[in-house]
């Protein structure tokens, strides 16, 4: 899951084999789309959801994905952030963490944040936040050996804990 | 000098200081809260949206949101 025009559907390709629409215009995917990717050995269920701000859904397509998070219970959730705007990312991480999902960060367009500039801490982040921080670059397949080899160390993770370790930590401006 | 995000004019920059209503979670999403700086990109006449930049991206907002933002306006 993740905000409109952050790369969700180049990484269902990317993952899947399968061809998704994808093009740069946020909004491309109003629908879900389920396909299969190998993880540990097997064939897993992995669903493209349509961007959304947050989990109060303001559209149609934002309903299709908050309603498909609520209906797969069981998911481990990949949540894909822009790298050149993880604050504005971290909003929906947060909440997909909040509801007790296991959730692995996946920055994107990793290489487009260095073009202009933007130097995120992964490690730092994965500290504060408890989660797997994986840099990506979805159209180039950089990453996702990575990503998908720390799949399995998602983990549900509480707020509070969170919070707790924000607080150990000196805040860092990016 | 503090002004609604509505009456602020083009290329004018601000901070964000005060966020009215309950409208704090809707827009927490795209990236707007309090201390967030924000730049007026583009007004629509006839109570049309604003098209304003948050951490290097665009976002638009709908007059009446954005007559519920106060700014900070810089000099």
């Amino acid at each position: 899951m993740g905000q409109a025009n952050v790369g969700k559907s180049a990484f269902f390709n990317r993952l899947t084999g399968a061809k998704v629409a994808e093009s740069n215009y946020p909004g491309t995917t109003v629908d879900f789309t389920k396909g299969h990717m190998l993880f540990q050995g097997e064939y897993v269920d992995l669903i493209d959801v349509p961007g959304t701000f947050s989990l109060q859904p303001k559209d149609k397509a934002e309903e299709v994905a908050v309603k498909m998070l609520g209906e797969e219970k069981e998911a481990l959730v990949i949540c894909i952030i822009d790298a050149s705007k993880v604050e504005r990312g971290l909003y929906l991480a947060l909440e997909i963490i909040e509801k007790g999902y296991p959730v692995i960060i996946a920055l994107n367009m990793w290489d487009m944040a260095k073009s202009v500039n933007v130097k995120v801490d992964t490690e730092k982040l994965e500290q504060i936040l408890g989660v797997p921080v994986v840099p990506t670059v979805a159209t180039r397949g950089e990453g996702f050996k990575e990503l998908v080899s720390r799949m399995g160390q998602a983990a549900p993770v509480t707020i509070e804990e969170i919070i707790r370790s924000v607080g150990n930590s000196s805040r860092t401006h990016h | 000098m503090e002004k609604k995000l509505s009456e602020m004019g083009y290329e004018e920059e601000g901070i964000v200081i005060k966020i009215l209503g309950g409208l704090r979670y809707k827009i927490a999403g795209m990236g707007i809260r309090k201390g967030k700086g924000i730049k007026m990109m583009t007004k629509q006449p006839i109570k049309g949206p604003v098209v304003v930049t948050v951490d290097r991206s665009n976002t638009s907002i709908g007059l009446g949101l954005a007559d519920k933002i106060l700014v900070q306006v810089k000099k």
